[in-house]
């Protein structure tokens, strides 16, 4: 049987830019920083793939009465974490888009609209999607992020993806495109040359 | 908006001037229930009993226990360990104009294991129920929404009895959200339907697996809006005179209730006297060992809630004193209600989302099928002017 890529979310606002999505989850099933995920685009015929660079964990009246209670008792903080299915919101910045023909290294024509679902992608379609690094320039380039951060967790993440053997390789090759991406910054390159290795 | 907010703006002055008026006269009736209360006290409660017999079977009022009228309990400690149920219910009714006849009843419930840490188990049982035999059954038309209720109720209590078998052996207080005693019963007072008689034998035999495990049963009830020991008070002043069935049958402090009463009485943590409940479905409950006894808690200065058990809790003290000291520890947080509630609540109801969603559901299920999945024309309508649109992008 095909394993489906698990659902984390559905789209509530978009630009062509990236996406935001929003879940009610318990606490193990929260997206995670720097991980890649898909939001279906111009009815189905295209996918838009994200970084999620930003995820905040929203409260309710209850969740307040219990956090700043002083008799909070342990039972009840353990049924908030893992019980109580926290409203999350997390943000996603585009880095390419998957089309008929292939991945695209670009932003998407089209953004999602709200409602489509968003689907953590599989290793499978991670290593596929990082085969080529020039996603790398539109993490680098969109404002308002924490690039240097996030572009190393992603990096992470497609090594990760790949057999122990492959991982080298690819982190070598990672290495050398934010050289030439970041050759006239050394003090950015240095930090995120830096993570990468730590 | 269709609410004319400026025509609705001179009625909303109006109506909190009238608020605070009748607060003053109620300060008023205060100060005579209170003193009625304390010559109440003074009477043997074999003469109350009588007074009560002579006021007949519709009489609303409390009956005293063998605890003083006037006397009020401080909290007991807690067990050092125990576990705490709760379950509650929420329905969505059959609507002619939905996409297909049926009804949902969705049960929510928590056991609490005090003193471990660990997350509490939790469980949300919903029940779709649409054979023709139980949406039309005996009745004329469509099932009551009251049968309805009176199925959530028991499906409430019947989770209670399976919580509380599966906790057999260590302390359990189990909680409600209302009182004990069958709502859709109550309200049908002496003569019983075969379908509601059905739902209150079924109610009452969760009730005695309840006993049977030993667990610490009570409803929990946010300001209640009861009058019964006013009702009381009313009958055994002694101003009241021999108390006659028409004369003992309502108290003259319209609009005062048990709540003001005992706010004025009690310390916080304190509980009053028990009582029983005079009324006719409590016969029932009695015959059938679970009569229903109440008392009401205070949680802080002026917080009074109002506390349903049995009277086979209310007359054993360890069982009696877990309610009390178990019902004040579960208003900690968050203050004034107790948690295992606010969860079971959480579980169990469904929301306006919940809803769409459920219908979106069901009329993927009937198009599968070659059904027309439509709602009237009127539903319809609804929908295209309830919903404003908003463009944010």
């Amino acid at each position: 049987m095909t394993q489906q890529p698990p659902l984390i979310g559905r789209v509530t606002r978009s630009s062509t830019r990236g996406f935001v999505g929003a879940i009610r989850a318990p606490e193990p099933d929260i997206p995670v920083f720097g991980s890649f995920c898909k939001a279906d685009a111009q009815q189905g015929r295209s996918s838009v793939i994200g970084l999620i660079y930003d995820i905040s964990v929203e409260d309710d009246g209850f969740t307040r009465q219990i956090a700043t209670s002083p008799s909070a008792k342990p039972e009840e903080i353990a049924d908030a974490q893992f019980n109580r299915h926290v409203p999350v919101e997390f943000s996603a910045v585009a880095v390419g888009y998957l089309a008929e023909d292939g991945y695209r290294y670009a932003l998407p024509p089209q953004p999602p609209l709200s409602m489509a679902t968003i689907q953590s992608m599989l290793p499978g379609e991670v290593r596929d999607f990082t085969r080529r690094t020039e996603w790398f320039s539109l993490v680098l380039g969109a404002p308002e992020i924490p690039a240097d951060e996030l572009l190393v967790a992603a990096i992470r993440f497609a090594a990760q993806a790949r057999p122990q053997s492959e991982r080298p390789p690819f982190l070598r090759e990672a290495g050398g495109r934010c050289a030439r991406l970041l050759g006239r910054d050394l003090v950015r390159l240095e930090t995120v040359l830096g993570s990468l290795s730590g | 908006m269709s609410l004319d907010l400026p025509q609705v703006l001179p009625q909303v002055n109006a109506l909190a001037e009238e608020a605070a008026r009748r607060l003053e006269n109620l300060e008023q009736l205060l100060r005579h229930a209170n003193d009625g209360l304390s010559q109440a006290g003074q009477l043997e409660r074999s003469a109350i009993l009588e007074r009560i017999a002579r006021a007949g079977e519709h009489w609303p009022g409390a009956i005293p226990t063998l605890e003083p009228l006037e006397a009020a309990f401080e909290c007991p400690p807690l067990p050092p360990e125990f576990n705490v149920v709760a379950a509650d219910g929420s329905q969505v009714y059959p609507d002619r104009h939905s996409l297909s006849l049926f009804y949902l009843i969705n049960t929510g419930s928590i056991c609490v294991r005090a003193g471990r840490g660990t997350p509490p188990e939790t469980v949300s049982r919903p029940q779709v129920v649409y054979e023709e035999e139980d949406l039309y059954g005996q009745f004329d038309g469509l099932i009551p929404s009251a049968m309805i209720d009176g199925q959530r109720d028991v499906a409430e209590m019947a989770e209670l009895a399976r919580l509380g078998a599966a906790s057999k052996g260590k302390p359990t207080l189990a909680i409600l959200d209302n009182g004990l005693l069958l709502w859709v019963a109550h309200q049908a007072g002496i003569s019983l339907s075969p379908q509601v008689g059905k739902l209150l034998a079924s109610y009452l035999e969760h009730l005695g697996e309840l006993k049977s495990a030993d667990v610490a049963v009570a409803g929990f009830i946010d300001r209640p809006r009861n009058d019964n020991v006013l009702s009381l008070i009313h009958l055994a002043s002694a101003t009241q005179g021999a108390g006659s069935e028409e004369s003992g049958r309502r108290h003259p402090w319209r609009g005062l209730t048990d709540r003001a009463l005992f706010s004025g009485r009690l310390r916080p943590f304190q509980r009053s006297a028990r009582f029983q409940h005079a009324s006719p479905v409590n016969q029932r409950f009695r015959d059938a060992g679970h009569a229903v006894e109440f008392f009401y808690l205070c949680l802080a200065q002026g917080h009074i809630v109002r506390v349903e058990i049995p009277a086979w809790v209310g007359e054993r003290p360890e069982l009696l004193g877990f309610v009390h000291a178990g019902l004040v520890d579960q208003c900690s947080t968050p203050e004034g209600f107790p948690y295992a509630l606010v969860r079971a609540h959480e579980l169990a109801v469904v929301t306006m989302e919940d809803r769409q969603a459920l219908e979106d559901m069901l009329a993927g299920a009937l198009l599968d099928r070659g059904l027309s999945a439509s709602h009237s024309r009127k539903s319809q309508t609804k929908q295209w002017t309830g919903a404003r649109r908003r463009h944010r992008l």
